[in-house]
């Protein structure tokens, strides 16, 4: 009796705890074979929207608040695609900076006006603790993300 | 044992066992309701230096990298780079990312650390382990609903009093006076 309690209290640790020490799991398991170029994406996104894909690259911004998105570094210099999840769906740490994710998701398109442009922008400030002049924006703008379903990072 | 003994020792032990999740819970739960006010997570420690400003706008060669983590007195080494724009550079190295403003020279370094007990409570407390702390977090829960119900008839010596009935409904009030205002 006692070593069948032993039993169930290590596999109920390890069912707790356990996650590989290199790559950390989020959300559903990645299941496309194949990976997009967010290079390729960013290029022509309108023939993407909808689709879902799954992408990889250098994770280099992570929100600090709430853990809720990721910007992923495309292939391209200066491109970046952001991989959004609803608040406590998942919850990605801010050490996943630099690190490498494969992430799969839903691209969706938005279309901004000047105010909504303003409005995210602050928001994003907020969070993210930079600084923001609303007077910088100009015009309204189509912006596109991954609506999340899973994730891996490497090396956390 | 009569209802009431029986009710209770009920009570009594289930409020030992909830004690431990119940604290976490609820600090946890103060903590993540000021999300505005501060991060409940990662301390964000931040420091600025400066470089002489640089004309250069573009893609940063390998040397350049090199160069620039040599003139804040870095080791010439580094795990990843990214340019946000061809005049910023972020370098991540050693947990740590450093930012390069090339226009105006500005170096802002940024290490996020977890915040020690905080991250541990919130990640009880939010469930980021799913797996097998889902169930555990459903039994806490069905510990919590015995113990208020076992609560209720924790009659003061056995008999009902009007305050039971006055605190009862003010306790059912609390969460329907916000959701009939804000809801």
């Amino acid at each position: 009796m006692k070593n069948w309690f032993g039993v169930m209290l290590v596999m109920l640790l390890v069912g707790l705890f356990s996650s590989s020490l290199h790559a950390q799991s989020f959300g559903a398991p990645l299941s496309l074979k194949e990976t997009t170029s967010i290079s390729a994406i960013l290029e022509n996104p309108d023939s993407f929207v909808g689709k879902t894909l799954q992408v990889r690259g250098l994770v280099v911004n992570v929100c600090a608040s709430r853990g809720c998105w990721m910007s992923i570094a495309a292939e391209k210099p200066f491109e970046q695609l952001r991989f959004k999840v609803e608040d406590g769906e998942m919850v990605f740490p801010m050490t996943a900076r630099g690190k490498t994710a494969t992430v799969e998701g839903v691209l969706q398109k938005f279309v901004l006006s000047k105010e909504d442009v303003i409005a995210y922008q602050t928001h994003h400030a907020q969070q993210t603790g930079e600084s923001f002049d609303p007077a910088t924006v100009t015009s309204g703008e189509t912006y596109f993300q991954l609506r999340g379903l899973g994730a891996v990072i490497e090396d956390l | 044992m009569s209802f009431r003994h029986f009710n209770h020792a009920l009570h009594r032990d289930i409020g030992y066992l909830c004690i431990g999740l119940t604290l976490i819970y609820a600090l946890s739960g103060i903590a993540v309701n000021h999300l505005h006010d501060w991060n409940p997570n990662y301390t964000l420690e931040k420091s600025i230096a400066t470089i002489p400003p640089s004309s250069y706008r573009g893609v940063v060669s390998e040397a350049m990298v090199l160069d620039m983590l040599r003139l804040i007195g870095e080791r010439p080494t580094y795990e990843n780079i990214f340019q946000p724009d061809p005049e910023s550079l972020m370098v991540f190295v050693d947990g740590r990312v450093i930012q390069f403003h090339l226009p105006t020279g500005v170096v802002e370094y940024e290490r996020a650390q977890r915040r020690p007990v905080w991250h541990a409570l919130n990640y009880i407390h939010l469930n980021h382990a799913k797996k097998a702390w889902t169930w555990i977090a459903d039994v806490y829960a069905v510990g919590l609903i015995l113990l208020s119900l076992t609560g209720l008839a924790l009659l003061p010596k056995g008999k009902f009093r009007v305050r039971c009935l006055v605190l009862t409904i003010v306790g059912i009030l609390i969460p329907i006076i916000p959701l009939l205002l804000y809801y």
